[in-house]
């Protein structure tokens, strides 16, 4: 494990001290492009600022997710088990993932005014549809011979779902999850830069609105230590709840 | 036991237009018997079978068992495919005991049949392994344990080991047999092996590929237990040069010169 973390570790150290040194040699100014050791120094400094900051954001990315995988899942279900239905509600889906959700969150924002609510449904729309995708082509993956292994043993369409198709699906629901924990929190971000009084995507716009650079570079190392965290976790819940998972289907994005 | 009387099947193809995969195919399996049916692929070997299982239903004539016409699953036949297709997710004993636990059959012996069924197939000890951890044969070993687990009378087997290597395959036709005679049960065994098809069956029932039709039905005369000595006996290169001749469409004595 050490072992083979070493050659990532190593790397991202030298790419931090050739920041660093290029800063330095070049001259380069502060609200240009601020020094590693100068960014860590002022997340250190207003630490009580970022630590809210970062918790209002990390509600909306959890909520947005917990929302995304609510309404994925039984979506994904009514999908796979009819063609109508996949052919009523999948033009609909690609419709929503056209619309630019930074164009759609002032909107959403007037609709519902200034609140959590439009947050929460923007990092959703960012969310959803790749877990949406993954958990059909999951539920569909199923070999046909269980399906008729099942029929076989006169099993209904509810046990054919629950006993067969869904177990099947886990590894690409999981698969879907981590796809979709990394684009809540860009969904989060969106969110917050066009209307919020709090979190990691506002102190962005108002740090650079003041030329506090350091303060968003800041920002966004937290956003992306979120991120993996994130993804972290949901590989981690897989590992724990579903041992025979991690092995049996690997997508591209699997740890 | 099974018959099969006048059965056609047709298929809507993608162009609109039908195929005919079964056309007037008449077979009469005895209790007990062990009928391998031998052609090249598209004779509509598999569509044959699922209709034995209702899984499909014929779009002319009638498969009955036992005087009763099939129309849907039975819970005396039971499946085996190429693959295994083992639950992932479920150890040995889970996915042995699945099809009685779908069927609400499951009683408190049916634990203690399938460890004594996998231990007939050599597979004591793996009871709580997963599929990922066991060889392609041992998994379909599993698949035939958890068809016999619902103690079928009859076992339908569409090239159940198609998918092994030729080593495991001997072994394993070998291991089918003995099972075979230790359980009152009728097997249809599709396969496109000839030699695999005299070794193993009383009868081989040979098709014609698109429509698929019976061309021929062939006894097999070898004293039982049956094994691989047995392939170079005179009566074995007979039947497996009669099937040859009816699959590849040429004579017999062509071949045999």
């Amino acid at each position: 494990m050490i072992r083979r973390a070493l050659p990532s570790v190593i790397a991202l150290a030298a790419f931090f001290a050739l920041w660093e040194g290029a800063c330095l040699a070049f001259g380069i100014r502060e609200f240009l492009l601020p020094r590693p050791s100068v960014i860590l120094a002022s997340v250190i400094g207003a630490w009580p600022l970022m630590l809210s900051h970062t918790l209002a954001t990390l509600t909306t990315v959890l909520l947005g997710f917990a929302a995304s995988i609510i309404v994925s899942l039984p979506l994904a279900m009514a999908i796979a088990s009819s063609t109508t239905i996949a052919a009523a509600i999948y033009p609909l889906l690609v419709v929503t993932q056209s619309i630019p959700k930074v164009a759609l969150a002032p909107i959403l924002i007037i609709a519902l005014g200034a609140n959590e609510a439009p947050r929460i449904i923007v990092t959703f729309l960012v969310a959803f549809f790749p877990l949406v995708v993954a958990a059909v082509a999951g539920l569909l993956a199923a070999p046909p011979e269980l399906i008729e292994l099942g029929r076989a043993c006169r099993a209904g369409r509810m046990q054919e779902l629950l006993r067969i198709r869904l177990p099947f699906a886990v590894p690409f629901v999981f698969g879907g999850l981590k796809v979709a924990a990394a684009l809540s929190v860009v969904g989060a971000v969106v969110a917050e830069f066009v209307g919020a009084d709090a979190g990691l995507g506002y102190l962005i716009q108002t740090s650079m609105a003041f030329f506090r650079t350091p303060l968003a570079f800041g920002a966004v190392v937290i956003l992306a230590l979120l991120g993996i965290l994130l993804f972290q976790a949901v590989s981690l819940a897989e590992r724990l709840l579903f041992p025979w998972s991690s092995g049996a289907e690997r997508p591209a994005l699997a740890a | 036991m099974i018959a099969i009387e006048g059965v056609g099947k047709r298929f809507a193809g993608r162009d609109g237009g039908a195929v005919q995969a079964l056309e007037d195919v008449s077979i009469a399996i005895r209790p007990g018997e062990f009928v391998a049916i031998v052609g090249a692929s598209g004779c509509g070997k598999s569509t044959l079978l699922r209709l034995i299982a209702g899984l499909a239903m014929p779009t002319s004539g009638a498969v009955r068992i036992e005087g009763t016409a099939v129309t849907g699953a039975r819970t005396d036949t039971a499946m085996v495919f190429q693959a295994p297709t083992l639950l992932p997710w479920a150890d040995v004993l889970r996915n042995v005991t699945f099809p009685m636990r779908l069927m609400h059959r499951a009683g408190p012996g049916t634990e203690d049949a399938a460890r004594a069924l996998l231990a007939r197939a050599g597979l004591a000890g793996f009871e709580t392994r997963l599929p990922r951890e066991l060889s392609g044969g041992m998994q379909q070993r599993v698949a035939i344990c958890r068809a016999l687990l619902q103690q079928p009378r009859i076992l339908l087997m569409d090239e159940p080991f198609g998918a092994l290597d030729a080593l495991t395959r001997e072994e394993m036709s070998l291991e089918l047999l003995r099972l075979w005679t230790e359980t009152p049960m009728a097997v249809v065994f599709v396969t496109h092996s000839i030699s695999e098809a005299v070794l193993l069956a009383d009868r081989v029932v040979v098709m014609s590929p698109r429509p698929g039709r019976v061309v021929d039905v062939v006894e097999i005369d070898l004293p039982r237990p049956r094994d691989f000595a047995q392939e170079a006996s005179p009566a074995f290169q007979a039947a497996a040069q009669r099937i040859r001749a009816h699959i590849f469409r040429r004579p017999a004595a062509k071949l045999a010169a």
